[in-house]
């Protein structure tokens, strides 16, 4: 053992002197000379796919749930719209002589902490921001090192808790403030006496039904909370829940087909109120299911954005850059989300600094962000931190056609309601559930 | 002649921790290159290898109940989280939304993680001896469902699902382990507590594979009753193999998120079980060399396999698009695994017994 | 009580569904003494099969399709990955079913597509109103129809075929029957194809009346309790296994309002409970087969 002992010694010490031999965790690659200050992530090589080839490129991250995990069906289109987006963009000139490449570092989380975790490690040293970072567990791995090293990302979730941090930059109401608002209009148009939350655990459905229930209260209706299981034949506690208790309004935290089962067991068994769902609650899909009409007849969905067939500059140009798929929100969302980052991008090389740094700084100073329509004006106020969040959102009947191919019915366009106007965002809803 | 493999010349060589010269250079080498790796390779890199580490621990533990003693546990992950949260409790912070102590230490937080997991470990043998294969792989997985409702559900303790929490901050003496320093960056610095570890706990569980334990644990794994016979205490020594097997666990599952710095109780699920099942059996059931290598195997092979499309540039990368390279990553997941198992039953272990026995015999190998 | 009655009858609509699961784990075991991981992927495989065939075939040549095609799936997957371990310990053929799990479910998912798929089937969401104001749904009739008429089927081919014979020889003792002339190799076969044909049934029976998503998977899981608690290698076990967890889920479903301290939605778990519950008094299962321990 003596001798392994001395063998190991003497092996660290030849090696330990040759310390400083690993590759930098920072690539400074392109420093002085012309054009803003830059750090990582941005090259003067034209982008490998880009016809521009006298522009640089800045690379922007993709970390997603691409295969297996339980929201790839929402993160394939998120991620297709994103890239479409930036290609726009690029189309358009893209920022500052440089193109944007969101294409060359997309990988796929499978829901899981770690393997994000892992994902990131390995981009970290070539991209810029991230412009997709799916899922708040996810997300959540890698925010301290984010805010080390002062990397932004678009999130791909609507949790409040992003209100919160300067890195993420949040777009449209977060589920909190959408139930609220889901509860307020309930409010006015059946005044309703008792709410019932039905939600899944964790930040989606526990955010929105912490928002079902302080509007609840303020309010003065009854408040019920039940959650339950991802799973079509876990739903039977819910809809017992339901049937049982006989709230007026329901709002509703699940899957899709979750959600299926729980409108179409609860109304086939007698249940005659209201349903108010979330948007990732739904899919076009459900229409021609058995629960079809149950959902017609008791089903509202809430929305923080105007849907596919919408008609405004940023829908229109959004259809233009997907051709030929097959509609779903997940486009729209994905489309959506990508706005701050473009309008932080565009702060940023205006200010002539595109370090990380210089990009937070920007991004922290937005006051507003262009969003061509899509959200109205006042949305993305960053610099406004959890005061600034943006507190509108939409109620749809995506059960009724309004004219055009894909139009769903909207009940009510954006507006504010009592509760949410009034609501201080002190920490995330869902510790107040 | 000396150094031929299985030629034992005394009962002491029989016995000894590195039984040959050649293990213990080679043995040697390798921890010269571990201690030596925090210089030569970039920190991202670093934390994947310091996260096979730990795993590595968790691996072993599992061996000694399943590979040792022969009780497939698919309860593995189970006994992780309950390491995690203890160690997060007894070290998180007191001012924060979930329960912490704020005892930083790790002498303190990782034997406490152990020997809670150890307790339930203990209390769970009893189950082992009134089942067996299957029977015993299922209901253990049953811990893993019920422990998952529990731990889904205080949300006090773990954050909740989806939130989650801050796995615990490793401070050794009062020295800082979790933050860059003028010396070393913050994960050179778990690497080398995560290494240190490792070579701890395989160190430990050689040594009691070669023990009267390890001995009573072999015989109840190729016959129990046989073991009955020659007097082993059977409820005894399952019960000891699930108490030291939860130990290991407890402590791999203390450290395994320290490197990410974050965790959230829907992670310790079936998958997890399975993956250290899956570790073991590739690396090389009975054999702490063969947990280790299992462990790094299905540890970096996703990173591995990230690079494959790179190489494969008639690959789609849209996700929208079928097939696409994400898929293929998946699937080759799956298919290597699969693949590998099929051709090498033995595990990364029965590889290098078939490289050795081939140049045993060389020139004249046939 | 009329609660009661329709959780019952609920249960036992679902725990047909479960018995049917849990009848291809028990067949896979019998004949090869592994429990096959790959059960969840083709449970899925099918009912998206269905939903692909069901537009032009209708139901139910829908649903024959597929149980077929499932089949074959089954048996293509057995002779590549599964027959060439043969004698191996059987925890690394089951962590190689996994792996199958695995690559299947990831094609499976592909196929899925962007909106949640139907299977067409008639019933629906239609009850039946018994008397006392009792309701059934016929989704829940037609499952248990369903499952009575393939244990039918199953009991005969398995007591008066020679291949049902050869099957029960090779699973009680594969050297004698191989002696006697029995090709185990396709018993080996037979079984996983009747057990991805009986998975694929058991998708299609599961989204009856909901909708196919890549979380439907996800049910199979609760098969596993089922097999345990009706004894690994027994047929009848299986299916009573199945009944008793579905009744015993929805029971708590029900009830589980009256007990809230034991968090939310707790009837997930309860199919655990209730194999830890009979395992305690049982370690074989309510059926499974004593091993005789010869010193």
């Amino acid at each position: 053992m003596k001798r392994l002992g001395m063998i190991a010694l003497a092996a660290v010490l030849t090696v330990g002197s040759l310390a400083g031999c690993r590759g930098g965790d920072n690539t400074d690659n392109s420093k002085g000379s012309s054009g803003p200050k830059s750090d990582v992530g941005i090259t003067k090589e034209p982008c490998p796919k880009s016809e521009h080839k006298d522009r640089g490129c800045i690379y922007l991250g993709i970390i997603s749930d691409l295969t297996v995990g339980p929201f790839h069906v929402l993160a394939v289109p998120i991620t297709d719209a994103q890239k479409a987006f930036w290609k726009r963009v690029n189309a358009q000139g893209g920022i500052g002589g440089y193109d944007i490449d969101a294409e060359t570092y997309v990988r796929d989380n499978k829901y899981n902490p770690q393997t994000h975790n892992e994902a990131y490690q390995e981009m970290k040293g070539k991209v810029l921001a991230l412009a997709q970072s799916l899922g708040s567990p996810t997300t959540a791995a890698i925010l301290p090192d984010m805010k080390q090293n002062n990397v932004i990302a678009a999130p791909a979730a609507w949790t409040s808790a992003y209100a919160f941090e300067d890195n993420i930059l949040e777009s449209g109401a977060n589920y909190c403030i959408e139930s609220m608002n889901a509860v307020d209009y309930a409010n006015e148009t059946f005044k309703p006496k008792t709410v019932m939350a039905v939600h899944l655990a964790g930040d989606y459905g526990d955010d929105a039904a912490a928002g079902a229930k302080i509007a609840a209260e303020k309010l003065g209706m009854t408040f019920i909370n039940v959650k339950t299981d991802s799973g079509t034949d876990k739903q039977a506690g819910a809809v017992t829940a339901i049937v049982t208790q006989k709230p007026d309004l329901v709002i509703l935290t699940t899957g899709p087909a979750d959600a299926a089962a729980i409108v179409g067991g609860a109304a086939q068994r007698g249940f005659k109120g209201r349903f108010i769902g979330t948007s990732p609650s739904w899919n076009q899909g459900l229409l021609a299911t058995a629960a079809a009409p149950a959902l017609k007849a008791l089903y509202l969905q809430s929305s923080p954005w105007k849907s596919w067939a919408s008609d405004t500059p940023g829908h229109k140009a959004m259809r233009e850059a997907l051709p030929g798929v097959t509609p779903n929100d997940g486009y729209t969302s994905g489309w959506v989300w990508s706005y701050p980052l473009l309008a932080a991008l565009k702060k940023a090389q205006a200010d002539g600094d595109l370090t990380r740094a210089g990009l937070l700084k920007a991004a922290k100073s937005l006051t507003k962000v262009d969003y061509e329509g899509m959200l109205p004006d006042g949305a993305g106020n960053y610099a406004g931190g959890a005061d600034g969040i943006f507190r509108q959102s939409l109620i749809y009947n995506p059960t009724v056609g309004a004219g055009g191919p894909n139009e769903i019915k909207l009940e009510k366009d954006y507006f504010t309601g009592s509760v949410a106007k009034d609501y201080k965002l002190d920490k995330p809803c869902y510790e107040k559930l | 002649m000396r150094n031929r493999p299985l030629l034992r010349t005394s009962y002491n060589q029989e016995l000894a921790l590195l039984d040959t010269t050649s293990k213990k250079v080679a043995v040697g080498i390798l921890l010269a290159v571990g201690a030596a790796l925090p210089w030569l390779v970039e920190d991202q890199l670093l934390q994947l290898i310091g996260l096979a580490c730990v795993t590595a621990i968790g691996a072993i533990g599992l061996n000694i109940v399943t590979g040792y003693a022969g009780q497939v546990s698919l309860g593995h992950a189970f006994f992780l989280a309950i390491g995690a949260y203890t160690a997060a409790a007894i070290a998180g912070d007191p001012d924060a939304r979930t329960i912490g102590f704020g005892v930083q230490e790790i002498l303190i937080w990782l034997p406490a993680a152990g020997l809670v997991a150890a307790v339930a470990g203990v209390l769970v043998a009893p189950l082992a001896t009134r089942l067996r294969g299957l029977y015993l792989a299922i209901v253990t997985l049953g811990l893993v469902f019920i422990g998952g409702h529990v731990i889904n559900e205080w949300s006090e303790l773990t954050g909740g699902p989806g939130i989650g929490r801050q796995p615990p901050a490793p401070k050794l003496f009062g020295y800082d382990l979790n933050a860059s320093d003028a010396f070393l960056t913050r994960d050179q610095k778990l690497y080398l507590l995560m290494l240190v570890l490792l070579v701890l706990a395989a160190l430990a569980a050689r040594n009691l594979a070669r023990s009267r334990v390890g001995r009573a644990f072999t015989a109840i794994r190729d016959r129990d009753i046989a073991a009955g016979v020659m007097g082993v205490n059977l409820a005894r020594y399952k019960t000891i193999a699930f108490g030291v097997s939860s130990f290991y666990a407890g402590c791999a599952g203390a450290l395994l998120y320290v490197g990410v710095g974050y965790f959230d109780p829907t992670t310790f699920n079936l998958l997890l079980s399975v993956q250290y099942i899956a570790m073991v059996l590739i690396g090389g059931a009975g054999t702490v060399s063969g947990a280790i290598l299992g462990a790094f195997l299905i540890t970096l092979l996703p990173r591995l396999i990230r690079e494959v499309p790179s190489f494969l540039p008639f690959i789609s990368n849209s996700p929208a698009e079928s097939p696409n390279a994400y898929q293929l990553e998946t699937v080759l997941y799956g298919v290597l695994i699969i693949v590998f198992l099929i051709f090498e039953p033995r595990g990364l272990f029965g590889i290098w017994i078939r490289l050795r026995t081939y140049w045993k015999a060389w020139p004249f190998s046939y | 009580m009329k609660d009661f009655l329709e959780s019952v009858l609920r249960g036992i609509g679902t725990g047909s569904v479960y018995a049917l699961l849990g009848l291809g784990f028990v067949i896979i075991y019998k004949a090869t003494r592994v429990i096959s991981f790959a059960q969840p992927a083709f449970m899925l495989a099918g009912a998206v099969l269905v939903t692909y065939l069901a537009g032009p075939l209708g139901f139910f040549l829908a649903l024959a399709a597929s149980a077929v095609l499932t089949g074959g799936i089954a048996l293509g997957v057995e002779r590549l990955a599964v027959r060439p371990m043969i004698g191996r310990p059987v925890f690394t053929v089951a962590i190689i079913t996994l792996g199958i799990d695995i690559a299947v479910r990831v094609v499976v998912n592909g196929a899925i597509g962007l909106d949640v798929r139907q299977v067409g089937d008639p019933w629906g969401l239609k009850v039946w109103k018994l008397p006392g104001g009792v309701q059934v749904e016929q989704r829940h009739v037609a499952m248990v129809l369903t499952t009575a008429v393939l244990i039918a089927l199953l009991f005969v081919f398995f007591r008066y075929t020679r291949t049902g014979l050869a099957m029960r020889a090779a699973s009680y003792d594969q050297e004698a029957a191989l002696a006697q002339g029995v090709s185990v190799g396709s018993v080996f076969a037979l079984s996983w194809a009747l057990a991805g044909a009986l998975a694929a049934v058991a998708g299609t029976y599961a989204a009856v009346g909901g909708s196919v998503s890549e979380s439907l998977w996800l049910i199979a899981l609760t098969a596993l309790p089922v097999i345990i608690l009706g004894g690994l290698d027994s047929l009848p076990g299986a299916v009573i296994g199945g009944l008793v967890v579905g009744t015993v889920q929805e029971l708590t479903a029900t009830y589980q309002g009256s007990v809230p301290w034991l968090g939310g939605n707790i009837s997930v778990v309860t199919p655990y409970v209730v194999m830890f519950l009979v395992l305690l008094v049982r370690p074989y299962g309510l059926f499974g087969t004593r091993e005789v321990e010869r010193v």
